[in-house]
């Protein structure tokens, strides 16, 4: 699951040029309209403030979203985790490690696009550099040969570039088989998809290197996240962790590329009291006993 | 614009990416970057450096059985952790609310609960060496130290952050972060939900972690 990987690949299926136009023209409004052209709210120079609590989620579709989610665990279960659990049990790890890496490399061009996107010439010299290193002496991405030369991995995709530019997250959304995503990162992941340089310069979804790519893409990622698809198991409220855990992930990202600092919740003062949707904890308890 | 260089005009699609390129390029050149931090607190980071380096330590010895490294790692969390304060943080708004009786049995369920998540996800990566590479103080006695765990199994340097409350040489640790996630930020917000599901109820919240999560059998081994 996406909790915790780069997860865009899932999604490759979606190959289609008359989705391009649309998603080409999605971004840009977003670009432009979205109130945050105007820069984080993050202090420049001042490393973190506090707040008195965590931030509520923009959720206005819960009901949805919790619907999607219980389908889209339920889907998982029936097919994906049965694929991704096979695939562990016959392939050593340092075989999906070479696997994982050669996804990876795959991937790499679309990183240096938003490295360029996003202001960073150096960036996207040394991804560059990565990418034609591992793609030849590292046996078509296996090996990650530029890691060892002082060229370590750095990730982007069109979510981050729009955060970059100031775009705010949006509503969250939950898409069975896509897992989480926000209004910002899902129009970027469409981008990601329709703009992606190794698809439309070796062979996208019609393709037999698609396809291969797309399988093997969406058996790797699935595998990578299983950590994060038990760690669900310890959850009280699996919709609510998923959700928390995606938008720490993504804005973690993509402060990544802005450098604002991150705020954190005062750790001692409990933030103030809020009805919680059914009543006050106080009269909407009957079964808790009073001091 | 260094975008221009990318592509070429062979098709409408690649002139549609050039332009992508140019228009956003010069849009993302535009943008101001935001200044890096860079206060330091030594001695939180020398609190992490060696408490935290135990702990991945013990739970990467291949001599040590699970039941051993369990134990180990229940002593390892008074030394390391500030479960109070994290006990009551996780609580949220209810924090407030919760009543003596309550807390009296939400103590002892979180602490087998929480030892049993973050075991979990510091084992999830089997890392073998921790090193401190930076700490950001968030105010005063508030400091979050950034480290990076390497060997063992992970192929890729995992950058794990440490939120430690204290001061001087007495610290101890009341979240950790993985790949932007803080623990403790998003079990709030996890309880805080089950509550406000159950009608503000704590009880139902404290039956479920003594359940194990949303799955009775959730434990992974």
């Amino acid at each position: 699951m996406s909790l915790s990987d780069r997860d865009n690949s899932l999604s490759q299926t979606a190959n289609g040029r008359p989705f391009a136009a649309a998603g080409l023209a999605v971004a840009a409004s977003l670009a432009m309209f979205a109130p945050a052209m105007a820069q984080q709210q993050g202090v420049q120079g001042q490393s973190v403030g506090t707040t008195a609590g965590v931030e509520a989620a923009d959720d206005p579709l819960e009901g949805f979203n919790r619907g999607s989610f219980k389908l889209g665990m339920g889907l998982d279960h029936v097919i994906l985790a049965p694929i991704a659990h096979g695939y562990m049990a016959v392939t050593p790890r340092v075989v999906r490690n070479r696997v994982s890496a050669a996804v990876y490399n795959l991937g790499e061009p679309n990183t240096v696009m938003n490295m360029v996107l996003q202001g960073k010439p150096k960036q996207a010299m040394r991804s560059t550099t990565r990418f034609v290193v591992n793609s030849t002496v590292g046996v078509l991405g296996l090996f990650d040969v530029a890691s060892s030369m002082n060229l370590p991995r750095r990730d982007s995709d069109f979510g981050q570039t729009f955060g970059k530019w100031g775009a705010k997250p949006g509503a969250y959304l939950y898409v069975p088989l896509m897992g989480p995503l926000n209004v910002r990162d899902g129009v970027g992941r469409a981008l990601d998809i329709v703009t992606d340089p190794v698809s439309i310069y070796v062979g996208g979804f019609s393709t037999d290197f698609g396809k291969a790519r797309t399988g093997v893409t969406i058996v790797d990622v699935r595998s990578k996240a299983d950590p994060a698809y038990h760690a669900l198991k310890d959850a009280a409220d699996p919709y609510v962790t998923t959700r928390s855990a995606y938008t720490q992930y993504r804005e973690a990202f993509i402060r990544e590329a802005t450098g604002a600092a991150e705020v954190l919740p005062d750790f001692d003062a409990p933030p103030p009291e809020a009805p919680p949707p059914q009543g006050t904890p106080q009269d909407a308890s009957p079964a808790a006993p009073k001091p | 614009m260094t975008g221009k260089t990318m592509t070429n005009t062979t098709s409408t699609r690649r002139g549609a990416n050039v332009a992508l390129l140019a228009f956003f390029g010069a849009a993302a050149i535009a943008a101001p970057a935001m200044a890096q931090n860079s206060a330091r607190d030594a001695g939180a980071e020398a609190f992490v450096q060696t408490k935290a380096q135990r702990v991945i330590t013990v739970l990467a010895n291949k001599g040590m059985s699970d039941a051993q490294k369990t134990q180990v790692f229940h002593q390892a969390v008074d030394e390391l952790a500030d479960v109070p304060r994290i006990t009551n943080f996780v609580l949220g708004k209810y924090a407030r609310t919760i009543t003596p009786e309550q807390r009296a049995r939400f103590t002892p369920v979180f602490r087998t609960y929480v030892e049993s998540v973050y075991q979990s996800r510091i084992d999830d990566y089997r890392g073998e060496q921790l090193k401190v590479v930076g700490s950001v103080v968030n105010k005063p006695g508030d400091v979050t130290v950034k480290t990076v765990i390497s060997g063992g199994q992970i192929t890729q340097p995992l950058p794990v952050s440490w939120r430690v409350l204290g001061g001087g040489q007495t610290w101890k640790v009341v979240d950790v972060q993985f790949k932007g996630i803080w623990l403790a930020i998003t079990q709030q917000q996890d309880f805080v939900s089950t509550i406000d599901n159950a009608g503000g109820n704590i009880d139902v919240l404290i039956n479920q972690l003594q359940k194990g999560g949303s799955a009775p059998s959730g434990r992974r081994k």
